[in-house]
C-alpha cells in the first residue's frame, strides 16, 4: 500500500467514525485536535485502525503522532 | 461456576438491593457470562416488568464481576474498579418480566490501555432481550 492509498483510506474511515468533514483531514493539521479526541475515543480509533490496516497501535504509537502526516508515516512504517 | 451468589459482593461495588447478577459462570480474556433471576423484590420492577436501564446495569455488573475476577487471579495486584465510560449501540428487543432467568454474555471487543470496549447481550431462553456496547474504564 502506498502513501496515497493510506491517506485515502484514512480520510474515509476517520470522517465516518468521528463525523468530521474529510476536507479537515489535512496532512499538516493536528491529528488529536482535528478529531477532537477524548481518552475514550482512542479505543474506537484502535478498532478502526485495526479493521482498516490490520495492526493494533499502542499508546506509545499515539505519543509519536502530532499531525496527520505523522499518522500516515506510522501506518506506512507498520505495514512494511 | 466462577463466582457464586454469596461471593458476588466481593467483586462488584454495588450492594443490595442494586445487585443485578446472581453468579458469574465464565470469565476469561475473551469475555464473561453471568446469570440472574428476576425475583419478586427486584427494585427495578414496575408492573412486573424490569426496565431496560436495569438490563444495561446487568451488563455493566457482569463486566465488573468479570474484570474483578480476572484481576483477583493476578498476584500482587491491588483490586481495581470498573467504571462505565460510554454506552452505545443500545438495542432493546424485548423487556424482561418478573421471574425471568437471564443469561448475560459479554464479549471483549478491544482494549486500549485501561479502556475496554465490550459488547453485552442479555438473553432469556436464547431470546435476545437487550444488547449494547460499553466502554469500561478500569482504574
Amino acid at each position: 500500500m502506498n502513501k496515497e492509498e493510506i491517506i485515502t483510506i484514512t480520510k474515509s474511515f476517520l470522517s465516518d467514525e468521528f463525523e468530521i468533514n474529510s476536507n479537515k483531514i489535512i496532512s499538516e493539521n493536528n491529528f488529536h485536535q482535528t478529531l477532537d479526541l477524548d481518552s475514550l475515543d482512542y479505543v474506537d480509533l484502535v478498532v478502526v485502525i485495526e479493521e482498516n490496516f490490520g495492526f493494533k497501535p499502542t499508546s506509545d504509537d499515539f505519543k509519536t503522532i502530532i499531525s496527520f502526516n505523522d499518522f500516515y508515516d506510522l501506518v506506512d512504517k507498520k505495514l512494511k | 461456576m466462577m463466582i457464586k451468589q454469596n461471593e458476588i459482593e466481593q467483586f462488584i461495588p454495588q450492594r443490595k438491593p442494586f445487585i443485578m447478577i446472581d453468579e458469574l459462570s465464565k470469565a476469561d480474556e475473551k469475555g464473561f457470562i453471568s446469570k440472574f433471576n428476576i425475583r419478586d423484590n427486584n427494585i427495578f420492577l414496575k408492573n412486573n416488568i424490569v426496565s431496560e436501564s436495569a438490563l444495561v446495569e446487568n451488563i455493566a455488573q457482569t463486566c465488573a464481576a468479570g474484570f474483578g475476577y480476572i484481576n483477583s487471579m493476578k498476584e500482587n495486584e491491588e483490586p481495581k474498579l470498573g467504571f462505565i465510560g460510554a454506552v452505545s449501540k443500545l438495542t432493546v428487543n424485548k423487556k424482561a418480566k418478573i421471574h425471568s432467568s437471564l443469561t448475560t454474555e459479554v464479549q471483549i471487543l478491544n482494549t486500549f490501555d485501561n479502556i475496554h470496549l465490550i459488547e453485552g447481550t442479555v438473553f432469556e431462553k436464547n431470546q435476545k432481550l437487550v444488547s449494547c456496547q460499553m466502554k469500561i474504564v478500569i482504574a
